[in-house]
């Protein structure tokens, strides 16, 4: 299992007008999917890209603390976060396509990152892609947006890593595969000791994935809450807002 | 009702190697004058191809697209519009907003007061006065989205292809944009196609929707009889999935029925 706790992060943009988190704290216990929402720009994808050190410290100055396994993020130097990076904490980005060289076949990626051919197969299998034949061959501008994504999303698996972080992971999908990443994670929370940190604005996924969920508002964060009481018994005007354009919209 | 847009026949593919990859096979649809129609699938379907081969993006390899907007032939170009997914690009983020809106109004030939439809324009999709002297970089998604809306306008368009529009937006852009389209639909009389994968939200904006699966259509309807009664197996299985409560079993199952 892996220990995380943020303590008052505060994060400025260095053109030094805007502060975009504000005094956030949390933590996350295993075997558990957090997910945090938020309108447009509220810093949703920043703050998890702060937790693992890879925001441009040349526009974002940092402080607080994020404790991962009692070691301090924010003063770890280059080699540990790639090694952080690389084992225990991977993330699957929106873009996914853009996280690929697009001079390298997806073969260079798994056979890099992938031990065991026959666990590649099964989740290849799971998520309804291409067998290892033909995936193998493939460049990451010959498959469509969405494809990237998941075919990330089984990389990130295969390194067995403990959290995984996932920024919009149904945008640009279709509802059966958004189930099957769904399946997947919540297996991959309750089969050991993991844990999933995901940002959404797909808030139907979030209320159907989440054991716990939080509201990220003008850079302050709420407390991650159960579904149940996220949607219904929160007292905050602007959650309340946002709720209601949800429920108007759906 | 006139007809705007016609496809016969539409097919498109590349070569990857010695093997040619079929990306759209066969495409038909006609779409009437003032009409919203929705287009949803597969990921990887070929919705995005298909929407730059209506704007002239892309050729076609085989069929035939007759376009009947009144600007037809050289101004094709300009009748028929795209709002890309990643819209902030089509934006120069040095360039302050209503600077290019304006010189996109005189660039249409436009010749009575520019800055008045400039204004008519930003009033019209809701972008305050207090934007129009911002640069692209200043602005953020959303607002950029608008921006980039209005620049469409400006080239005062007959067809208008939204690709994913409410994609990654929050709950409350996914429904200003969601009136902002009917209106303006009705307002400018433009013509839309809407790409997405919610169908929720296609519900509430179109009257037809497609759905391509594998580069084909396999099925094309009133929205409403869409959503009573699907007739493909895989638009059943996407209605069914959209609550997100399948299990891995029911995904599998369904998926072998295609």
């Amino acid at each position: 299992m892996l220990d995380v706790a943020i303590k008052s992060l505060l994060l400025k943009h260095r053109d030094g007008f805007r502060t975009v988190l504000k005094d956030i704290s949390f933590s996350m216990p295993q075997n558990n999917i957090f997910t945090i929402v938020g309108k447009n720009g509220s810093g949703k994808s920043t703050l998890i890209k702060s937790l693992t050190g890879l925001l441009d410290k040349r526009f974002y100055s940092i402080n607080g603390q994020i404790f991962i396994d009692s070691e301090n993020v924010l003063s770890l130097n280059q080699n540990k976060l790639l090694e952080l990076r690389q084992e225990k904490i991977k993330y699957v980005f929106q873009d996914a396509i853009n996280s690929f060289d697009h001079l390298k076949k997806f073969g260079y990626y798994f056979n890099k990152l992938a031990k065991n051919i026959e666990e590649t197969d099964e989740l290849l299998d799971f998520f309804f892609l291409p067998e290892v034949d033909i995936l193998f061959k493939l460049y990451p501008y010959e498959v469509s947006g969405g494809m990237a994504q998941r075919i990330s999303l089984v990389l990130a698996l295969l390194t067995h890593p403990q959290i995984i972080i996932l920024d919009e992971p149904t945008s640009g999908i279709d509802s059966p595969i958004a189930s099957l990443v769904l399946v997947k994670l919540k297996e991959f929370v309750s089969s050991s000791d993991n844990s999933v940190l995901l940002v959404t604005q797909d808030l139907l996924f979030a209320k159907k994935i989440s054991n716990k969920i939080a509201f990220l508002s003008d850079g302050n964060l709420t407390d991650f809450f159960s579904v149940s009481d996220f949607f219904d018994n929160v007292n905050n005007e602007k959650l309340n807002l946002f709720l209601n354009s949800y429920t108007e919209i759906s | 009702m006139s007809e705007i847009l016609k496809l016969e026949n539409v097919s498109y593919s590349v070569r990857s190697g010695k093997k040619n990859i079929q990306i759209l096979d066969s495409i038909n649809f006609k779409l009437d004058e003032n009409s919203i129609l929705g287009i949803s699938g597969e990921s990887g379907s070929g919705k995005t191809t298909l929407a730059k081969i209506i704007a002239g993006v892309l050729p076609i390899t085989e069929g035939e697209i007759t376009f009947s907007g009144k600007n037809t032939s050289n101004e094709k170009k300009r009748a028929v519009q795209i709002l890309f997914q990643n819209n902030g690009e089509i934006l120069n983020p040095l360039r302050e907003i209503d600077n290019v809106i304006e010189e996109a109004i005189v660039i249409r030939g436009y010749e009575k007061n520019t800055h008045a439809e400039m204004e008519e324009i930003f009033n019209s999709i809701n972008f305050p006065e207090h934007l129009w002297k911002r640069k692209g970089y200043e602005l953020s998604g959303g607002e950029q989205q608008r921006a980039a809306l209005a620049r469409i306008l400006a080239a005062n368009p007959e067809l208008l292809i939204l690709d994913e529009p409410f994609s990654a937006q929050d709950p409350e852009s996914q429904l200003n944009l969601l009136n902002l389209f009917l209106s303006i639909n009705k307002k400018f009389n433009i013509t839309m196609i809407c790409i997405a994968h919610n169908l929720r939200i296609l519900k509430k904006l179109c009257g037809k929707i497609i759905i391509l699966y594998n580069g084909e259509i396999i099925e094309e309807g009133a929205t409403e009889d869409i959503f009573n009664s699907p007739k493909h197996p895989y638009t059943k299985f996407l209605l069914k999935a959209e609550n997100y409560d399948l299990s891995y079993e029911e995904l599998r199952h369904a998926k072998r029925q295609l």
